[in-house]
């Protein structure tokens, strides 16, 4: 007799069994390692220097030059780390980055669409080789192809996930609202509901509309502050709303306003999805992009509060599986909490088709983010992307290296993702088991 | 099924009144001056009403484009704020306002100030030849000096340039601003800033602009707009000609690329994907699977760019034109739409294979899906068992109870058509709506995009009705009644 293993277990073990799944990961692993390690990876500055007895990591710390003071003559030298000079050269023990250009930075020797395989030339007209070459290539103002690609896959990276995130919250709390509540679950009296309803109104004007210019200059200041007087907006909203469907139990001296009637949590629910799932995606985001300054926040956030729809739709379906389950059943007479149950016994079950959904969603995510920075639309212009790489390309076609590089690098991460939901929902579709 | 489709209808409405609330918001927000947009518009075609002054234009352009009304049927204010605020015009000249008036929480002083120091503005204006320029500058940035530290500042310092000049006139209204302003500061009352009030507007910016200015319903009275609900979505920035003129000019070949590619899609997969669902792991299936997965992750603007270096390119291959969708010099003087056709095929080939390969292999893989669940249905054993040859039962029995996916795809064309493959468009240059969507982008020409995105909102909304009664025709299995 085998061990019995966890449904996810086993599961699991399914899906790492599929050959595609492990070279998805692999790559998808190797693309994450880059992403995070960019600034380190390619980068005009070395990664250590070390020089009369003073240590520098440029490129972790991003500092451009420092001031250095000789502990024996006492002479002061500035040290610029992008272009360090002959001497210090010399002088120092360097270990240079494996990609030593940056993106965006032009290096004139090799201006004007140099690719791989020609000749490339360092300072003084020497010809350079091995890891010194632009290994991809360079474009039309001479700037690295090979560091555009490794700080790419960073903004590809942060979108697909961060927009995601953002897209499995929303979609994973409605979706299992919706689901686990239905529509004859949620009961509250009349009272308190017309009064939280109410309560909607000052609490958007004391939230939000009193702090309107509090809001603004925070806008401009720094996302720190931004994300902090939002926080404090969100919490007299929150608390507004409370107070007011406390105050309900007041009315409750009228009989009618005590009788109690179910919440329609799930007419409620699907009626949004369907009628945001009408909404044209792609013409939105760029209608927002359009009158909003390119930011890649801006597209993290639009692209996240747009796609939750897919990801609660299947979390209601599978919600509404796992709540007549028996063990929902038996935390329920042990008198736990209903949000309780929902979010800590019933949600952990119903989580694996917003796991296929998102993983689908992450390739969407990053596909739509190099489509409008193909375009030159909601990414800021001097953010190296694969869509920029590639756009750049097509205005000189005999510079193949930059039409074939980036777009392979979307292909494959775009594909890890797609194929990674294929594994996941092959391994989670219960239907397969027997 | 009637019930289902009055459903369906009446959720119709509210999605309508979402999509044009938010292309309200976009229209809203879009950075910018309308009124200085028409007027440079204006200035720069020489044409239309140069012998009006100027202000007297931007008059005209804000009653036009409604601007002077409050922005929707409600509005919420603190009861500090004047209810005038929405007729202040500036935005710079209203952020002043409301914040002088919160400071105080006074709004009828308030606004009493504000208007003592433009009228003290346009007196300056007026005289401007005996005026020093540093005295029109204070007076200008005292119209938008919004705490009472600056105000005061500005008026000490207006106070002295004007002592020298000797300018009775002009010191008579700086006296009043001063005692408007001291009247100003005298009363605080700054608990009003934390009584909501709540206010409706029977006129409205977005009242205007969806039923038009003229009866809701009939439209009949219309002077400006005769708003969205009957297809009048403004003017376009770039041009002058009514929006939806522009769309009608635009949407012919994005209605024909998409109309088109579908056609090609539902030929070449249907037999794929019935074919591939028919024989599970077989040879056939094995290797479409794997090249229709691969067609799908592949990006319509990489495999587009690759086209075009290969098919398009001077140096590799030079089979078909780069850009464009027909001669540069246009088709010939009297030519018949079929001769048009054949100058214009080889401009659309490579654009067609771009539009159709990620929609046949969408296609195909939820075909083939579809097919594989029926092949396992008991009826399909039944056809088999009494002798029907394999094809019969794969395309009269399988494939009849696969449609859905059809029905699902044939839903996208026609927001696909207004909106336009943006992205196919812009590479191969289409005149269609895509190419149209990019291009007014790139030169804010926010009218547009509103209406774009508008139409297509509705058109995806139209399609998915359509798309759910056809699977009710196509399926009678499906009860809509309790889902």
């Amino acid at each position: 007799m085998t061990k019995q293993q966890s449904p996810f277990r086993e599961s699991l073990s399914r899906l790492l069994k599929r050959r595609t799944v492990v070279v998805a990961l692999v790559w998808l692993t190797i693309m994450l390692a880059i992403a995070l390690l960019a600034p380190i990876l390619a980068n005009d500055k070395p990664f250590y220097i070390s020089i009369q007895g003073h240590n520098f990591f440029p490129s972790l710390s991003g500092e451009e030059e420092a001031l250095i003071t000789d502990p024996k003559t006492g002479i002061e030298t500035r040290i610029n780390f992008s272009d360090l000079s002959e001497s210090i050269r010399k002088e120092a023990t360097i270990l240079n980055s494996p990609i030593h250009f940056s993106p965006h930075k032009s290096d004139l020797n090799n201006a004007d669409y140099v690719g791989p395989f020609d000749q490339q030339y360092g300072d003084g007209g020497k010809e350079i080789s091995g890891l010194e070459k632009h290994l991809l290539g360079t474009g039309r103002r001479g700037e690295d192809i090979m560091a555009g690609m490794i700080h790419g896959s960073r903004v590809s990276m942060t979108v697909g996930i961060l927009s995601m995130t953002i897209a499995g919250i929303i979609g994973l709390a409605l979706g299992a609202m919706a689901g686990y509540f239905g529509d004859n679950k949620l009961k509250l009296s009349k009272g308190r509901m017309i009064m939280t309803t109410l309560g909607i109104l000052p609490a958007w004007f004391y939230g939000f509309q009193l702090r309107t210019f509090e809001l603004e200059a925070a806008v401009k200041s720094s996302p720190v502050n931004l994300i902090f007087q939002l926080i404090i907006s969100l919490v007299l909203f929150l608390g507004i709303m409370f107070l007011f469907n406390r105050l309900g139990k007041l009315l409750h001296i009228i009989k009618w306003f005590k009788k109690e009637s179910f919440v329609m949590m799930d007419t409620i629910i699907s009626r949004f999805i369907e009628i945001l799932i009408s909404l044209p995606k792609l013409i939105l985001i760029i209608s927002v992009a359009a009158i909003s300054k390119p930011s890649l926040v801006n597209l993290i956030l639009i692209i996240g509060f747009t796609s939750w729809t897919e990801i609660a739709r299947f979390t209601r379906a599978e919600m509404l599986r796992v709540r007549s389950l028996d063990y929902i059943q038996s935390a329920r007479s042990l008198g736990y909490p209903e949000i309780r149950i929902l979010f800590l016994h019933a949600l952990p079950n119903a989580i694996a088709p917003a796991l296929i959904t998102i993983s689908f969603g992450i390739a969407g995510a990053i596909l739509m983010e190099s489509a409008l920075s193909f375009l030159g639309i909601g990414v800021p212009p001097d953010i190296a992307t694969w869509g920029s790489l590639l756009s750049a390309g097509k205005e000189n076609f005999s510079a193949w290296w930059l039409v074939v590089f980036p777009g392979i690098a979307i292909f494959l991460t775009v594909t890890s993702f797609n194929l990674l939901g294929e594994g996941l929902r092959d391994a989670f579709d219960p239907k397969l088991k027997s | 099924m009637i019930r289902y489709l009055t459903r369906r209808l009446l959720l119709f409405i509210p999605t309508l009144v979402v999509i044009s609330l938010l292309a309200f918001i976009i229209s809203v927000n879009a950075p910018g001056d309308p009124v200085e947009r028409m007027i440079s518009l204006s200035a720069s075609e020489g044409q239309g009403q140069q012998n009006q002054n100027e202000s007297g234009q931007r008059a005209y352009w804000r009653t036009k484009l409604g601007l002077d009304l409050p922005v929707f049927y409600f509005s919420l204010r603190p009861l500090s704020e004047p209810k005038a605020l929405s007729k202040i015009y500036d935005a710079a000249e209203k952020t002043s306002v409301q914040k002088l008036s919160r400071e105080t929480g006074n709004p009828n002083t308030a606004i009493a100030f504000h208007n003592a120091r433009l009228e003290f503005l346009s007196a300056i204006s007026s005289q401007n030849d005996s005026i020093s320029n540093l005295l029109f500058a204070d007076a200008h940035s005292l119209k938008y000096a919004a705490t009472t530290e600056e105000i005061s500042n500005r008026l000490k310092r207006l106070h002295t340039e004007l002592d020298r000049s000797e300018n009775y006139r002009l010191t008579e209204l700086l006296k009043t601003t001063e005692v408007k302003f001291l009247e100003y500061k005298s009363e605080t009352s700054s608990f009003r800033n934390f009584i909501p009030v709540v206010s409706f507007n029977k006129s409205n910016q977005y009242h205007r602009w969806f039923f038009g200015d003229g009866n809701w319903i009939t439209g009949k009275g219309a002077v400006h707009s005769r708003g969205i609900i009957r297809g009048d979505f403004g003017i376009s920035y770039l041009n002058r000609q009514p929006v939806s003129m522009v769309i009608g000019e635009k949407v012919g070949w994005s209605l024909f690329f998409s109309l088109a590619s579908v056609l090609i899609a539902y030929i070449i997969s249907i037999p794929i994907g019935v074919w591939a669902g028919a024989r599970k792991d077989s040879k056939f299936d094995n290797i479409s699977s794997i090249s229709l997965f691969i067609l799908y992750s592949l990006p319509s603007f990489w495999l587009a760019t690759l086209l075009l270096m290969t098919f398009a390119n001077p140096d590799i291959m030079h089979w078909f034109p780069a850009s464009g969708i027909k001669p540069v010099f246009g088709y010939p003087d009297g030519a018949s739409i079929w001769q048009k056709f054949s100058l214009s095929l080889p401009y659309m080939i490579l654009p067609l294979i771009c539009y159709t390969y990620s929609s046949f292999a969408i296609l195909s893989r939820t075909l083939r899906v579809a097919v594989l669940e029926n092949m396992s249905q008991d009826y399909i054993r039944t056809a088999m068992a009494k002798g029907l040859p394999f094809h019969l039962v794969v395309f009269r029995h399988a494939f009849s109870n696969s449609l859905l996916p059809l029905i699902t795809v044939f839903a996208n064309v026609f927001p696909l058509a207004i909106g336009g493959s943006v992205i196919l468009e812009t590479i191969f240059t289409i005149p269609g709506m895509g190419f149209e969507t990019v291009h007014s982008i790139q030169n804010q020409n926010y009218p547009m995009i509103v209406a774009i995105f508008t139409i297509t909102g509705m058109l995806t909304m139209t399609g998915y009705l359509v798309s759910d009664i056809l699977y009710a025709i196509a399926d009678p299995r499906i009860t809509f009644d309790k889902r």
